[in-house]
């Protein structure tokens, strides 16, 4: 593989990390689809090479996360344990699964974030749980900078979270995908857990739950540097100028926009699952 | 008049469980520092070493490898110099960060006397533990 090559792979990975940071989903929603529909890459190394940049955005991301403490250790260990687990297992399983599995399951979680980003709901607006028992202790509270004020929360409803942990965790290591699509909104609108919370807490998991599915990987012999090493600096790249993006443009308008290139690489996902490519892919 | 106007003394109520959480956040502050330490200086280092595996790469004018090589492989390569296992090295010190985070998440709970987060942590590192077994018995 050569530097022009590399350098595509490196566009392409800033380009879906820019889109994906724009829409709080991660790079690897873009980029394992645009690797495999576009530069013909095998999924199940573009999805070694995603979890190995959803690994490293973690790491930068929950820096600030956990300076504003915004993240919940206590909350993130207890579902971890779940996604964790479930993640192993997706990845045992991607690693020797049909293709056609895999773009099948990936073509239709890219469908239902076209979807839910279509009708979701304004999350900002959900109102934090208090006045409930807190068993578990699960209970913090974060300085909340946009409203000047301490925001406190217990998380509610914490056997549903870990039910959906899990599933996050399998899809996260089937897909190498961070799992914040699922994560944010189950903390949010299922735990009432404030946004900035929910945000903060699925980063810092994100990270370790990708490990988990990038040492299967790794043990499947699935991590390919040549793809690994480009997809790591473009996702960075992308990712800062992302988030520098979202501050300027308001990234709401261009839901719709953002909403019909998931669509498209979901529906395109979905025919692959069948044999059918469309034209313009290889 | 809103539920809030006419019950002063649930707002109260509130402020005080918002104190307490907050508070007991606030116990956290060394495991919120030491992880932040972690994954600030564990993003430095492993760039730094990607950045010098590519320096390599690109002086010696080796290509990038398709295939990360055996765990076991990688440091032998490094001490030879070799690009490869440089840049394999980078992505598994990137791998390392989260796992160290855990463990010092782990020790954290532990010293501030939170003996059952301290335990499902280390329940959370065992899980991680089967996945690098995976790694290094490949």
């Amino acid at each position: 593989m050569d530097l022009a090559f590399s350098l595509e792979i490196g566009i392409v990975a800033a380009t879906a990390a820019i889109l994906g940071s724009m829409l709080g989903l991660g790079g690897g929603v873009f980029l394992v689809p645009i690797l495999t529909l576009f530069f013909g890459v095998d999924p199940k190394l573009a999805v070694g090479a995603s979890a190995v940049a959803v690994v490293t955005n973690s790491i930068v991301g929950t820096t600030n996360h956990l300076r504003s403490r915004f993240t919940n250790p206590r909350l993130a260990m207890l579902l971890q344990i779940a996604a964790a687990t479930g993640a192993i297992v997706g990845a045992l399983y991607g690693v020797v699964a049909d293709p056609r599995v895999i773009y099948g399951v990936f073509g239709a979680v890219l469908v239902y974030a076209a979807i839910s980003m279509i009708v979701r709901p304004d999350r900002s607006a959900m109102p934090p749980s208090l006045d409930v028992p807190d068993r578990l202790e699960l209970g913090a509270a974060f300085r909340d900078p946009a409203i000047g004020r301490e925001v406190g929360y217990i998380p509610i409803r914490t056997g549903w979270g870990i039910g959906v942990g899990a599933g996050s965790g399998i899809i996260s290591g089937m897909l190498g995908v961070g799992g914040g699509v699922v994560m944010v909104p189950t903390m949010n609108v299922l735990m009432g857990v404030p946004l900035k919370a929910a945000v903060g807490t699925s980063s810092f998991m994100i990270g370790i739950t990708s490990v988990a599915t990038v040492f299967v990987y790794y043990a499947g012999g699935k991590i390919d540097p040549s793809l690994v090493v480009p997809a790591v600096i473009g996702v960075f790249a992308g990712g800062q100028i992302g988030s520098r993006l979202t501050r300027r443009i308001r990234a709401q308008r261009l839901a719709l926009l953002f909403s019909l290139i998931l669509l498209y690489l979901g529906g395109s996902l979905l025919l692959r699952a069948f044999g059918i490519t469309l034209p313009g892919q290889s | 008049m809103s539920a809030r106007q006419a019950a002063p003394g649930v707002a109260d109520a509130q402020q005080q469980e918002i104190a307490e959480l907050a508070a007991r956040t606030e116990r956290l502050t060394p495991l919120y520092e030491a992880a932040g330490r972690v994954f600030a200086w564990g993003f430095r280092i492993g760039a730094a070493i990607l950045a010098i595996g590519i320096l390599v790469a690109v002086v010696k004018g080796e290509p990038l490898a398709h295939q990360a090589d055996r765990i076991t492989n990688v440091p032998a390569r490094v001490l030879a110099g070799d690009s490869a296992g440089i840049i394999d090295l980078a992505i598994l010190w990137f791998m390392g960060v989260p796992v160290v985070t855990v463990i010092v998440a782990a020790v954290d709970f532990w010293r501030l006397g939170d003996r059952r987060y301290a335990l499902l942590t280390l329940v959370v590192l065992i899980i991680l533990g089967v996945s690098i077994a995976l790694a290094l018995n490949r």
